[in-house]
């Protein structure tokens, strides 16, 4: 049985009587790539926020490495990385700057920052750009440095909420080239999206409609199970009877309405 | 430490960075500091006169050269019309009027007491007031000419059996920059800390780094500190440079102790940067806190003496600046700069200023959460 680095049982989350997250159970395993889908507001965002200390849930337990996120949140900080899909680095700092400063606020020496960094350089291949203003990075680039910052303290898990979102198609590949290293070295990774070739990149994934699980399996099996040739039609088939069910609903419920 | 010096980097690098807003930082205040200085004055000066002089004679000619031989009035004219001089203050162009009359100089011989008439435009009444002083006391300085150059005279009884001897103290020019100043320096130290803090930490809400920066494990605590001590240190510079222009160029006396003045201002940027974080905590986008940063500072200014004597307010008005932090520190540099005052008298200010910053400045960090809702 594999280390589970993320639990949550029947998690909620409500605003005002909008329920954004409507009891969630989900285990995530070590060195896993788990993959959360769903249309925009569907809860995903509001799911990784939880998870990452950012927002209080309503209801529900959650652990995110052991860890409580009621009592022990500012500890789960200093384990996990979040990168969202602002990418979120400072303009008007170089790709250098950048890095030393989240070097600086996640406690690195100077040696750690400036092995980091080279490593980051290399692997991206953006060495020439170390004193360029962030602001005059391509796109493809900005996303690959907010993700380097996002690894400079090792995680034991890696939160990315659409993480390609804008991106061109060979930048977004080669990001996930990225991943499946990071992954191999023993992180965990949870990712959401809306692409769904991504989804065909993830050991598992979970579809969410309307704050609730409606699919949680490998790509694999779901596309046998609804007898479908890709992933972008797992989902949609599912999201159309979500729909379905929705605006026929069931005579007994009608029944309560009147 | 390390976590708050790495912030304290970020943010001097991004200000330095930020040409517009390094201009605003230092480059605004010396400008506001000439225009205000300049422009808000309580001096009255070149009140335009008109001389309505019927009695044509060399006595009536005398009291007119007292009105011309200052720079407090500008002779306009003469005119013999009491018309004229409606229609030229209904077009504001004369804004006081002298009329002389007939048998002034026959009546004055004969000791009657003969009557000048000073019709003054009261639209601005601070103005016509201070006009009126000036009128009184040129009249008088004639009436006591005239007697001296007469030795034959019989004086009226009744006139003149008190000299008054006027003393100005702290400032005995009256000079209104010496008053507007200081009050200057105040209102720099208020909207600077409470832009940047605010306008910063707003602007890291729009593009998602202070989201990222609460996914870290950097503290709220090391997260503001990190964030406020550049802008308390540019404050200082702040102050410094505008200070020395004060000093250097309006020849504004410092009479007090600058320890004791850069003490105080520390206080009271408790109160500025206070409301900064504030501000940022209840606005989402950098206008809608440009926006919050001018409601708070216009009401702050208006009801912080500065433009406005507190003294002249309604009772109900002046009760409610007690609220205003700004009110107490206005007092403050105004008596350091003007009368040396010691710490031990303005503890009266001092202590409630203190409360005030230490009040806002604790329930907008306690309002500063490291959550997103």
């Amino acid at each position: 049985m594999p280390e589970i680095s993320v639990k949550t049982e029947n998690l909620v989350r409500n605003f005002g009587s909008f329920v954004a997250v409507n009891q969630v159970n989900i285990e995530v395993y070590q060195k896993e790539i788990f993959g959360f889908l769903g249309a925009n507001g569907a809860g995903k965002t509001t799911m990784i926020r939880m998870l990452c200390g950012l927002l209080k849930p309503s209801s529900g337990k959650a652990t995110v490495g052991g860890l409580d996120v009621y009592r022990q949140s500012e500890q789960i900080k200093r384990s996990i990385g979040y990168m969202s899909q602002k990418f979120s680095l400072y303009e008007d700092l170089t790709v250098e700057e950048n890095i030393n400063f989240y070097g600086g606020i996640y406690d690195l020496n100077q040696k750690r920052i400036q092995k980091k960094r080279d490593e980051i350089f290399f692997s991206l291949g953006m060495g020439d750009y170390a004193r360029t203003l962030t602001y005059d990075l391509p796109l493809g680039f900005k996303q690959r440095l907010a993700l380097g910052c996002a690894l400079l303290h090792d995680p034991r898990i890696l939160f990315l909420d659409e993480p390609t979102s804008g991106v061109d198609p060979k930048a977004r590949r080669d990001f996930w080239e990225i991943i499946h290293q990071t992954v191999a070295l023993g992180t965990t990774i949870f990712v959401t999206t809306h692409f769904m070739e991504e989804a065909e990149y993830c050991h598992r994934v979970f579809i969410m409609d309307a704050g609730k699980i409606i699919a949680l399996d490998t790509p694999t099996k779901l596309k046998n199970r609804y007898k479908k040739k890709s992933m972008q039609e797992v989902f949609v088939t599912l999201v159309e009877k979500q729909q379905e069910k929705k605006t026929n609903p069931m005579p007994d419920s009608n029944d309560k309405m009147s | 430490m390390q976590r708050i010096f790495s912030m304290m980097v970020k943010e001097f690098k991004q200000v330095f960075r930020n040409r517009p807003m390094l201009s605003i930082i230092f480059i605004a205040p010396i400008l506001q500091l000439f225009i205000l200085a300049f422009a808000i004055t309580t001096e009255v000066l070149h009140i335009k006169l008109l001389v309505c002089d019927l009695d044509r004679s060399q006595v009536s000619k005398e009291v007119v050269r007292g009105f011309g031989n200052t720079d407090r009035f500008d002779l306009l004219g003469f005119s013999t019309d009491l018309k004229e001089i409606k229609e030229k203050m209904k077009a504001w162009e004369a804004q006081m009027a002298l009329v002389i009359p007939p048998g002034f100089s026959r009546d004055l011989g004969r000791g009657q007491n003969p009557e000048i008439q000073v019709v003054v435009d009261g639209v601005d009444g601070n103005t016509a007031g201070v006009a009126l002083g000036y009128a009184r006391g040129i009249l008088g300085e004639f009436g006591t000419n005239y007697v001296k150059n007469r030795p034959n005279y019989t004086q009226p009884v009744g006139i003149h059996l008190v000299n008054m001897e006027e003393r100005m103290w702290y400032n005995p020019d009256l000079s209104s920059q010496q008053f507007m100043v200081p009050g200057i320096v105040v209102v720099l130290l208020t909207i600077l800390p409470m832009m940047l803090s605010a306008l910063s930490l707003v602007k890291e809400k729009e593009i998602g780094t202070l989201e990222q920066l609460m996914v870290t494990p950097l503290t709220r605590y090391q997260l503001l500190l990190g964030k406020l001590i550049p802008f308390l240190i540019l404050s200082y510079v702040e102050l410094a440079v505008v200070m020395t222009v004060a000093i250097v160029f309006f020849k504004i006396p410092m009479n007090g102790s600058y320890l004791l003045l850069a003490g105080l201002a520390f206080l009271y940027l408790f109160t500025t940067l206070g409301l900064g974080i504030f501000i940022s905590t209840i606005t989402s986008s950098q206008q809608q806190a440009m926006f919050t940063a001018w409601f708070f500072m216009v009401f702050m200014i208006l009801m912080g003496g500065f433009f406005i004597p507190i003294e002249n307010m309604p009772p109900i008005l002046q009760k409610l600046t007690y609220l205003n932090p700004m009110r107490y520190f206005i007092y403050i540099i105004r008596d350091i700069f003007q009368k040396d005052s010691s710490l031990f008298s303005l503890l009266k200010d001092a202590v409630p200023m203190t409360a005030f910053g230490l009040l806002i400045f604790s329930l907008s960090v306690l309002k500063f959460q490291k959550r997103v809702g």
